[in-house]
């Protein structure tokens, strides 16, 4: 294990975070709550424009569906907080997991994604996507990738006291 | 009682707790977290936007999207039967569970409400205000799904007869 993460980790673990954390019993199934509300958020925003540009749902024009993305950034943001929250409070069984490690990388691999998508013009192609109107190839690439990163996000996620052993 | 420990303790139950493989108990946690992003997530959306977020966006179409919602739901209902039957006895005593449930059904009343009212009559003025009642009913589902969330996570902490901290994870 790199040495500045195991120097990160002792230092947050011994943080007023942390304390909190360990301190009061309802902190934690706070968090997990949020982390499932902020879920719900991100998915459903994300999960249905992708599910636009693959022609579900294709009378709905892309533009305003896209103006929700504030509530999807919100979902994520919470999601992140929430997130630290945990770690905050064990970061040890987490470094020591390849499955947390496995999220965080399809959580950059989706950043990635989402980069792609407004920074090689997609975004600009499908802005004006009219209603009925089938979104570009690239489009569909982009939204199928999201997808299933966001899946494979959840799936790791969901598997971080079952597969590795540090929990 | 003695049917619920006697669900419990059938092979298929005791298969799904305790076998180490990971197609599973986790699986279906995993199911049932994916179904929860589907229904609670896409109905948000519909509730935002009947609330009076991105106006433009035309609901009568949106309705294309409601299968999505059900896939959810019945993924839920499949993967949540299991969830119940790893564990029948301890969480069919948990008033939680039957909060849970409660809310999940005033949510699902809500948002059946909410469909037939905006899908089939605002392909023509999308722009236009939605009645209040609608406004209320979509208020009602984000608070009701919200709910429905927060007790089911809270089922596997609380009334469980261990302390807080002591429980699955």
């Amino acid at each position: 294990m790199d040495s500045t993460i195991v120097a990160f980790s002792t230092w947050l673990n011994k943080t007023s975070l942390a304390w909190a954390v360990i301190h009061y019993p309802w902190v934690w199934p706070a968090a997990e709550t949020l982390h499932f509300i902020g879920l719900a958020m991100l998915i459903g925003v994300i999960g249905l424009m992708d599910l636009r540009l693959l022609g579900v749902a294709k009378r709905v024009p892309f533009a305003p569906l896209h103006r929700l993305l504030p509530w999807a950034i919100s979902g994520f943001v919470i999601c992140l907080l929430t997130g630290i929250v945990f770690f905050a409070g064990d970061p040890f069984q987490y470094i020591h997991n390849w499955v947390f490690w496995a999220k965080m990388l399809f959580i950059f691999f989706a950043g990635a994604n989402v980069l792609a998508f407004y920074v090689t013009g997609v975004f600009r192609k499908v802005e004006e996507l009219a209603p009925g109107e089938d979104a570009p190839l690239q489009a569909k690439v982009i939204a199928c990738v999201s997808l299933a990163l966001w899946i494979a996000v959840m799936y790791l996620g969901r598997m971080l006291p079952f597969l590795g052993e540090a929990f | 009682m003695e049917f619920l420990a006697w669900v419990e303790q059938s092979g298929f139950s005791v298969w799904l707790r305790e076998s180490p493989s990971v197609w599973a108990y986790p699986t279906i946690l995993f199911l049932h977290t994916l179904g929860l992003a589907l229904l609670v997530g896409a109905s948000m959306v519909i509730d935002l936007r009947v609330l009076g977020f991105s106006r433009s966006l035309p609901l009568e179409p949106f309705g294309r999207f409601v299968p999505v919602l059900w896939l959810g739901f019945w993924m839920n209902a499949v993967s949540g039967v299991l969830l119940v039957m790893i564990d029948a006895t301890k969480l069919l005593a948990n008033p939680l569970f039957y909060i849970k449930l409660g809310f999940i059904g005033l949510a699902v009343l809500c948002g059946r409400l909410i469909a037939n009212r905006v899908f089939p009559h605002w392909p023509a003025a999308p722009e236009r205000d939605l009645q209040t009642s609608s406004r209320v009913l979509a208020g009602a589902s984000l608070f009701f799904w919200i709910a429905a969330i927060t007790a089911g996570r809270l089922t596997a902490y609380l009334f469980t007869g261990g302390d807080l901290s002591a429980s699955v994870r």
